[in-house]
């Protein structure tokens, strides 16, 4: 019994040590790096940073553009979510609710532009934008231009969830006299919350990650965290600065990706229900 | 109480008629059943009188009022759906409270409705319950009473037993049959059992490729079906083709089968007039001045002895309640002319 469990426990632990050295090794680094005091340089051959303060916090808050960045990501990033979640919505209750010629055509059309490189839909979205006459709003073009490259990821989780409606649970709403919006709650809402919710996530955590259209459109007056990041990295090459950069965009996202494993979690013992 | 009818309804789909010029009539307190094999557009017709379908033609009335049009939502019927279709977070009080707060009683009324229907059913142990953590046969009584406390005019079943296994299908059945008496319930019930048809209902339409081939009660469905196809649905059935021959005695006449000569009541006869017969096996009575028939097979039931016979090549059955014959055997076998019935059409 015990050397059944070792047996099967073996490869688990290595496999938990590895992620966890995958995990920690870089986050150590970027923590480490970014208390590195100017004072003292941090070369190869010290395990540890000589002099260690939280004077790069200080410099990058006061004296970069990291508090525009701020505000322009953190504003950007939200209103990219529910833009996205709503321009979805239609499609994907089509693709959901309704049975028609070419439906898995479409599918697969819908998801086409994650194949598309990044950067490629950057540039020429960003003429698109130029020769509209539209650039000089960038945070609208760029709102604009996030919420067409996450499109295909909502209107797929969302095609899904629409899909787990169940049409007798709006049948029976209805037969018991519901209104639309009384159907909506009851039948609607508890299959679709779940699927929401990760759209609402997951575009807001590739929004906040977005480089090359923040980059290419947003360039030189609107700056959000990656592109603040890339000119440190790029220009300054300051790998303090850039640390601190980067666990300001990792760290939250991080436990935003917690959050989303626990409502793709409960998603389904609420639907699942035997028969019910 | 109230009444349901139904007029040259029309439903097709991408050029199939469902239901092809049905017209019924239900009367207040009655228990319906619309009993046929799959595709034979009994839900079709369910859903038309729940409002999920509009007809392509005819009416429907509840009462005196024309509903054709009304929608699902505003008609007064409930509906019980046949994967019960509770709302999975919403605990049992709040599934059966729901079309109460629809229709925006007060909480006072909705408590007494509710728990009427809930001790009716049995349900007081499991009111703060998930539908998840119950049985199939609390969520079917769940189901139930979700449509009960509605107070419906007409109450629709669509095949709610299909879900139960046996035992249980028995026990929901006569629950469903008291409650619908003590409730004064006029209910339409869909299923393609017969046997949930005959121990149910005040009276089945049989329903054959979008048709009503024969509305009546239970026993008139058993004992005298008007086609093959009633005759062979409910209860196994013999059915010979035959010729009229000769009037035997006032209303009977003997009737020229592959078989032999059988004796029949025939209301309309004509001399040599081509007909089908049927009648029931266990109608079949042995006597040693019968038709001979051949046993292929014997197969014993406990109360009866079901025999596979043939004569002439003519396979058929017979059921009587002791016999020692075997295969191989020749037995002789005759029918009473009551138990010989005409029928309008083939099978």
């Amino acid at each position: 019994m015990i050397a059944r469990l070792r047996i099967d426990q073996a490869p688990i632990l290595v496999l938990l040590l590895i992620c966890t050295l995958w995990l920690l090794i870089p986050f150590t680094m970027a923590v480490l790096w970014s208390l590195v005091d100017p004072s003292g340089t941090w070369t190869p051959d010290t395990l540890l940073p000589p002099v260690i303060s939280l004077y790069r916090w200080e410099f990058m808050w006061n004296n970069s553009l990291l508090q525009p960045a701020l505000l322009n990501s953190y504003t950007l990033a939200p209103t990219a979510a529910v833009v996205t979640l709503l321009l979805a919505m239609p499609t994907a209750y089509a693709l959901g609710r309704y049975d028609f010629p070419g439906k898995e055509t479409v599918k697969l059309i819908a998801l086409l532009p994650l194949v598309v490189p990044t950067f490629v839909t950057a540039i020429f979205f960003s003429s698109i934008l130029f020769q509209m006459g539209l650039a000089q709003y960038r945070f609208f073009a760029i709102l604009l231009a996030h919420a067409v490259l996450f499109l295909p990821f909502a209107i797929r989780i969302l095609t899904v969830s629409f899909e787990q409606v169940r049409q007798d649970h709006v049948d029976a709403a209805r037969d018991l006299g519901a209104s639309p919006l009384e159907r909506f709650r009851v039948a609607y809402w508890p299959a679709l919350k779940p699927g929401i919710m990760a759209t609402l996530l997951i575009v807001f955590i590739q929004s906040i990650e977005e480089f090359a259209i923040a980059y290419i459109v947003g360039t030189p007056d609107f700056t959000t965290v990656p592109t603040l990041l890339y000119s440190q990295l790029g220009q300054d090459f300051n790998r303090s600065n850039a640390a601190v950069l980067a666990l300001i965009l990792a760290v939250p996202n991080v436990i935003l990706m917690l959050i989303l494993e626990r409502f793709l979690k409960s998603a389904n013992p609420a639907l699942s229900s035997g028969k019910g | 109480m109230i009444g349901v009818s139904a007029n040259g309804l029309v439903m097709r789909f991408d050029g199939v008629t469902a239901v092809d010029d049905v017209t019924f009539d239900v009367a207040p307190g009655e228990f319906v059943t619309l009993l046929g094999p799959s595709g034979c557009g009994k839900t079709t017709l369910l859903k038309m009188i729940s409002g999920f379908l509009q007809p392509h033609a005819g009416s429907i009335r509840l009462g005196d009022e024309d509903i054709t049009r009304v929608p699902p939502e505003a008609r007064d019927t409930a509906l019980c759906f046949q994967s019960y279709a509770l709302f999975p977070h919403l605990s049992v009080r709040e599934n059966l409270e729901f079309g109460l707060r629809q229709k925006r009683l007060s909480r006072d009324e909705r408590r007494r409705r509710v728990e009427e229907v809930a001790s009716t059913l049995e349900l007081d142990p499991q009111m703060d319950k998930l539908p998840n953590q119950l049985s199939g046969g609390q969520q079917q009584r769940v189901s139930l009473g979700r449509a009960l406390v509605m107070r419906p005019g007409v109450i629709l079943f669509d095949e709610p037993l299909s879900n139960l296994d046996a035992r249980l299908r028995d026990q929901v059945r006569i629950l469903i049959r008291r409650v619908q008496r003590d409730f004064g319930l006029t209910a339409i019930y869909v299923t393609h059992d017969q046997s949930e048809a005959l121990a149910l209902s005040d009276r089945i339409f049989v329903m054959n490729a979008g048709r009503v081939e024969q509305a009546d009660t239970p026993e008139a469905l058993y004992y005298r079906p008007r086609t093959g196809f009633v005759a062979d649905f409910i209860g196994g059935a013999n059915i010979l083709r035959g010729r009229l021959t000769a009037q035997t005695a006032p209303g009977e006449w003997a009737v020229d089968t592959p078989i032999g000569v059988l004796t029949a009541r025939v209301d309309a006869p004509r001399r040599g007039a081509e007909v089908h017969l049927c009648w029931r096996p266990e109608t079949a009575e042995l006597a040693a001045d019968g038709l001979p028939a051949q046993v292929l097979h014997r197969a014993f039931q406990g109360h009866f002895t079901d025999l596979a016979v043939a004569t002439n090549g003519v396979p058929y059955r017979i059921q009587v309640p002791r016999t020692q014959a075997r295969e191989g055997d020749e037995i002789r076998f005759r029918i009473a002319p009551e138990h010989v019935v005409v029928l309008e059409a083939g099978p």
